[in-house]
Order: C-alpha cells, then structure tokens, then sequence
C-alpha cells in the first residue's frame, strides 16, 4: 500500500494520540471528529506519510505526519468524479457541467481541495467563493497546445477552476503549463522547481 | 484576505517588467515594475492571514545577500510555501535581467 499513495489521497484512521502535543485545539477536534486527512507531497520517516489536518478556516491548515499502519480507509480523487452532491454552489456547478468533458478528456481525472474533502467526508467544506480543484495523471507528456485547449474549457465553468497535472516527476499547474513562461514550477516530495519539461527526470 | 506593505533600501530601478507565477492554491502570482530609485516597495495579497512577520523574514533573507534594484513588486498569494515564494521571485529577477 505503501507505493500506492499519492499526494491529495483522503485517509482515514488518525486518532488524536497520533499527533504531537503541541498540535493547536482546532486540529485534536477535527481529528476526534472523524476527518480525513490528506495527503501532502513532502518527505517522511518510512513508516509515516504526510499528511495535513484541515480546519473551518482557511488558514487552518496543519502538517503533520501518519502512521501508515494507522491508515483504516482510502480514497483517491479520482474516486471523487462520479460522487454527487446536492448544494447550490458555483464549486458544485462547475464540477457538474465540466464532468462530461472530463470524463471524454481521454486522461483520468480527479477532485481535490475543499470539494474532494467534501465529496469524500459528506463534511461541509465549499462555500459560495470556493475554487473547484481538480487533478489530472499524466503520465504521458501533454503538450502546450492541449493544455491551452483545456484551460479554455475549464474558464467556462462557474467557478474559478484549478487544475493540477500529475507528471511521473511531480506536479505542475495546467494553466501554468498552457502559459507564456518557459519554465515551470513542478513540486514533488522533495522540492519545489523550475523545469523547462516537467516530463522529464531532473538532472 | 489581507493586504501587507513591506519597503526595503535598493539600487536603480531596471526598464524592465516582468508577470510570473500562476493563481491557484500553494502558488502566487508576482509581478514586477521599476519602482523609484533607492527604494524597493512590495505589496502583498495573501489568503492566508496573520503572516507578517513570516514575509518580513523571507524578503529580508532574500535581499541581504545583495542589494536589490528598485522595484515595485505586487505578490498575490495563494498559501504558497516560503520556497515557492522564493523560486517566484527568482524567476521574476530573472526575467527582468533578460529584458
């Protein structure tokens, strides 16, 4: 199992004895409430994943680390797409009006940030301003052009749409990916960088 | 949503102007402008409230190893790490030189 998970996975199985004492109040009750935590890309002992603790506001955000024995249940985005909710939010909208698109994309998709946790947990975390976060494996190169193609498709939608593509190599931003710059930020488990293909084994 | 001011001493402005970065969660946007000699002004945007202090030291880190051109940098923050931050900057400084 260990191989296998991937930054944005949503695990279950934290208990409050998992986390360090000084962790604040706000992350102890998210973690006694049942929430998942999610997967960060960072770097951590063999046995243990990073992990962060998510809180009602936004800058409640807790790093943190995992037992991956602890780990009781799992649930990828791309396990996220076909999951519905009944809110009346641009976040929801969005996601309903692109899924046929993504779905005809020919890539596997996936949903992270505040909807994924949402999807995933039946936890109120989208509110009327939330972005929709998406994810997209890629583990075969995407052309400029492509990228241009579905950054069109997602500035449609109702919602501020963020995408992020996940090379072999790390993660790059669609929109960055589909832009002007030459070189790119891609972030892994190990660093953040900029790379001219974020397809291709840094030096 | 807070909106943060920072000024540093700093050399001749560049003619240069340069937009990096990308709006989305864990990243930012920057964008740089000659500003007015002597004196380099950042203006931040952030999402994440109540990192003063955390910018401060990050900027001050950055421009002590060499005094900076004078520029008016505008940062609009998505909860970007402090090396993202940097790498940003970096490549904004970057594309500056080139013009």
């Amino acid at each position: 199992m260990v191989n296998t998970i991937l930054a944005h996975d949503l695990l279950w199985g934290m208990t409050p004895e998992q986390l360090p004492v000084d962790a604040p109040a706000w992350v102890v009750e998210s973690i006694r409430a049942g929430q998942p935590v999610v997967v960060r890309r960072a770097l951590s002992a063999p046995d243990c994943i990073a992990v962060g603790v998510r809180g009602r506001l936004r800058e409640q955000r807790f790093a943190t680390v995992m037992l991956i024995d602890a780990i009781a249940h799992r649930v990828k985005p791309e396990d996220l797409c076909h999951v519905l909710i009944d809110r009346d939010l641009p976040a929801v909208h969005a996601l309903n009006d692109l899924r046929p698109m993504l779905d005809a994309c020919g890539w596997v998709w996936g949903v992270s940030g505040s909807a994924g946790f949402e999807l995933a947990s039946g936890i109120q975390a989208l509110h009327e301003g939330s972005d929709l976060d998406l994810i997209l494996r890629t583990p075969q190169p995407m052309d400029r052009l492509k990228a241009q193609a579905l950054v069109k498709m997602l500035d449609a939608a109702a919602c501020q749409v963020d995408m992020q593509l996940q090379t072999p190599f790390g993660a790059v931003a669609l929109r960055e990916w589909a832009g002007a710059a030459r070189r790119v930020l891609l972030k892994n488990a190990r660093e953040a960088s900029l790379v001219i293909d974020p397809w291709e084994q840094a030096a | 949503m807070e909106t943060l001011s920072f000024e540093f001493p700093a050399g001749q402005p560049p003619t240069g102007r340069a937009l990096v970065g990308c709006v989305g969660s864990g990243d930012l946007e920057v964008l740089i402008e000659p500003g007015q000699a002597g004196k380099l002004t950042i203006k931040v945007q952030t999402s994440v409230n109540g990192a003063e202090q955390r910018w401060q030291h990050l900027f001050e880190r950055i421009f002590q190893e060499q005094m900076p051109p004078a520029l008016k940098i505008d940062i609009h923050d998505f909860g970007a790490t402090p090396g993202v931050v940097r790498l940003r900057l970096e490549q904004g400084f970057e594309e500056i030189g080139h013009d």
